[in-house]
């Protein structure tokens, strides 16, 4: 009668076990996602509601937080600057990723094709600007944007032409070449990957039945890395709205940069330059939302073309 | 009562963290360590060291000189980016995680900003009166509110008028004593394709200091809140005047002073003249084949009367809140920027603005430049120009973004909005920027 009985114990022994392994291993994960990821979600939503009143010249006479609703929402939409930087931030958008994705794609394809030469060392070039920090690339740009030390604006001017990298209708651009230098070799590795996966049989049906190279690419290759086209295209435009290091480098050189010229850098600049905390969080749950909204637009939009 | 589980426990962990985390995650600056305890001074056994943080160049060479008479209180720099490039995010990011340094370099102007969040220790509170008599009385005033000190008085800027002498000459004019004489030598050198000066758009503080010349007070500290006047008639007549100027294209717009655009120009002559603080003067001297061109006379005055000069510019060394050793930190600050020692090692290896000890401009600032044209333009033109200031003005909590809000309302005046009419706007924007942060403010009656 002992027997089964300590059987069962064991049994049930090994099946807890068994459903506490997986908890204990994502454990390390779980706590450093918590603490470092929802909890500040969570608390900058809550400061996104509150408000300060302080009573005396600088609230030395007393401080209130209170409860507002959506009045720091409605501070930060008043906000002529930070509705500038969004729209900015669209027009930036809505040039440069397609750029950027078109141009992955069509080095994904040069280095896929059978023809291509060396491809392990190209691919490799092509990925090492996305390992240089955006703070680094953006200082290697700036001796190629500011006027005395750029050989372009030097060769440039010698054929008479006046090139500004920095001015007030140029700067965007010169910031959208530098996101494109960078990011476009790791969008292109993301569509590598995927084209790798395509089955070889497909390409093999193609040739015997006498596709060229080019029926190839638009009725095999671009139908079947839809997919990562679709996750690069959304992940370049949640960066877009979160550019932030590359003007705030460039600020140093270029003065039409001002302090809310991305939607980030407006947030930035709220809270540590002008110390309202609340409104900076309403700013940036209200970055968040219009990445979330853009991205599933695109999402609806690109499947309904499916259909 | 049953034992609790692994798991339970686990989660009541959590949740306890969580919500202290939550807790803590409110709007930092909300309490004051001035409402605190007085930290009482450490015992001379036990060594204390102090962190500050400066943009100043080299300033450790200078702390160094103190750390080797005070082994008790031993003061580390760290250089950081200047206020408002980075340095000042650093500094309230570090005080709204808890941190910072003990000391730090804080711009006159931002004394208020820090207050507002509460990220200042009230110096009155560890016997800064007792240095008091050291320093200027009118930088004293602005680092003094509600009834403490806030900061030691660094540097200022008082301003003056740097000219070209032969281009002055060419045109039969001596440097301009007042603001319509200058208009008139202005007029006279456009006909040579030559500019006076520069007027920069994008850093209204070059504004702000003329109207504080003109006598102009534009926020007043009072019982019932903050006061703000922006349309009086000191304010309102430099606009004019500025608009006066711009339309009839004497100011060049094209560039700010000290960029490289500027410095060429300087250089080949077709910008005249300068006013600006005294700081300038290093500048200048980056100007090739700049020396011996240059003089410095007394700024412009305006002829409704106002002051004989003005000031932009000018640091402290402030305490910042969660120091731990405040009443060392005064004594090494106090130290820095009264003694002799301390501001001659500072304009040496710093290369710092005027001396905040009126007693004392520094040794080599008391002799002829080479320059200048061999004028001893310190003792001559600045020593007077630093008594000559406006001594009611006072910054106020959101200084940074009032000046952006009049930059970016004078930005406007090439599409033609005049200055008078961006400082009008500029005016009702601050006062919403005031009651936005939850502080009473009121216009001033007529």
């Amino acid at each position: 009668m002992t027997a089964p009985a300590s059987d069962q114990t064991r049994t049930r022994g090994r099946r807890t076990g068994e459903q506490r392994a997986p908890w204990i291993l994502l454990a390390p994960f779980l706590l450093v996602f918590l603490f470092t990821f929802i909890l500040p979600i969570l608390a900058a939503v809550g400061s996104s509601f509150m408000q300060v009143t302080r009573s005396g010249l600088f609230g030395e006479q007393g401080v209130t937080q209170e409860f507002a609703w959506f009045h720091n929402y409605a501070l930060a939409l008043g906000d002529g600057s930070f509705i500038t930087s969004i729209g900015r931030m669209f027009l930036f958008g809505i040039v440069q990723v397609p750029i950027m994705i078109i141009a992955a794609t069509i080095l994904a394809f040069l280095l896929e094709s059978a023809s291509a030469r060396w491809p392990g060392l190209f691919r490799a070039a092509f990925f090492l600007p996305y390992g240089v920090p955006g703070v680094i690339a953006t200082i290697l740009w700036t001796f190629l944007y500011v006027p005395g030390l750029s050989p372009i604006i030097d060769v440039a001017s010698w054929m008479g032409i006046d090139i500004d990298f920095l001015g007030p209708s140029t700067v965007l651009w010169s910031i959208a070449n530098i996101v494109t230098w960078s990011y476009t070799g790791y969008n292109m590795l993301i569509i590598i990957a995927q084209l790798k996966s395509i089955p070889g049989e497909l390409y093999e049906a193609a040739h015997v039945d006498g596709a060229s190279p080019f029926r190839i690419a638009r009725s095999i290759q671009v139908p079947l890395i839809a997919p990562a086209l679709m996750l690069t295209t959304v992940f370049s435009i949640i960066g877009t709205l979160q550019l932030f290091a590359e003007p705030q480098v460039l600020q140093s050189v270029s003065p039409a940069i001002d302090s809310q010229y991305t939607p980030n850098l407006s947030a930035y600049t709220t809270a540590f330059a002008y110390n309202d905390y609340n409104v900076a969080a309403a700013q940036a749950v209200l970055i968040a939302l219009v990445a979330f909204i853009l991205s599933f637009a695109f999402l609806r939009l690109t499947n309904r073309k499916d259909q | 009562m049953t034992p609790l589980t692994r798991r339970q426990l686990l989660k009541f962990g959590l949740g306890a963290a969580g919500a202290a985390a939550l807790a803590g995650c409110g709007t930092p600056g909300l309490t004051s360590v001035n409402a605190a305890a007085t930290i009482p001074p450490a015992s001379p056994s036990s060594p204390v060291t102090l962190t500050y943080w400066a943009w100043l160049k080299d300033l450790q060479k200078v702390a160094d000189i103190w750390n080797a008479k005070n082994p008790h209180i031993q003061v580390r720099t760290v250089w950081i980016p200047a206020g408002a490039q980075g340095g000042y995010p650093k500094m309230y990011s570090a005080l709204a995680a808890g941190g910072g340094p003990d000391l730090a370099q804080i711009e006159l102007r931002t004394i208020p900003e820090f207050l507002l969040v509460n990220g200042l220790v009230d110096l009155s509170r560890y016997g800064a009166a007792e240095h008091a008599a050291t320093f200027d009385p009118t930088l004293w005033k602005q680092v003094s509110f509600t009834g403490g000190v806030y900061g030691i008085p660094q540097d200022s800027g008082p301003m003056a008028t740097f000219y070209q002498t032969e281009i002055f000459e060419r045109v039969g004019a001596s440097p301009p004593t007042t603001w319509s004489a200058w208009a008139e030598v202005a007029a006279e050198l456009r006909k040579q394709k030559i500019y006076i000066d520069v007027f920069p758009f994008s850093d209204a503080s070059v504004f702000t200091a003329y109207a504080t010349q003109a006598g102009a007070t534009w926020l007043t500290p009072t019982e019932d809140g903050w006061v703000i006047n922006m349309r009086d008639d000191a304010t309102m007549s430099t606009a004019r005047f500025f608009d006066a100027a711009l339309d009839k294209d004497l100011v060049s717009t094209a560039f700010e002073a000290y960029s490289p655009a500027w410095f060429a120009a300087a250089g080949n002559g077709t910008i005249a003249s300068l006013t600006d603080a005294s700081w300038a003067d290093a500048l200048i001297e980056g100007i090739s084949g700049g020396k011996g061109k240059w003089r410095v006379a007394p700024m412009p005055r305006w002829e409704h009367g106002g002051f004989g000069s003005s000031v932009r510019g000018g640091s402290t060394t402030a305490v910042l809140a969660n120091c731990r050793h405040p009443k060392e930190a005064l004594e090494f600050a106090a130290w820095l920027n009264g003694s002799q020692e301390g501001i001659n090692g500072l304009i040496e290896h710093c290369g710092i603005g005027w001396s905040a000890n009126p007693k004392f401009i520094g040794t080599s600032r008391m002799e002829p430049s080479p320059f200048f044209s061999g004028q001893n333009y310190n003792q001559e033109v600045f020593v007077p120009a630093s008594t000559e200031q406006n001594p009611d003005w006072s910054w106020w909590p959101v200084t940074q973004q009032s000046l952006n809000i009049l930059a970016d309302q004078f930005r406007r005046k090439p599409g033609g909005q005049s200055l008078v009419d961006g400082v009008v706007k500029a005016e009702e924007q601050i006062m919403s920027v005031f009651q936005n942060k939850g502080l009473s403010i009121r216009k001033e009656e007529a």
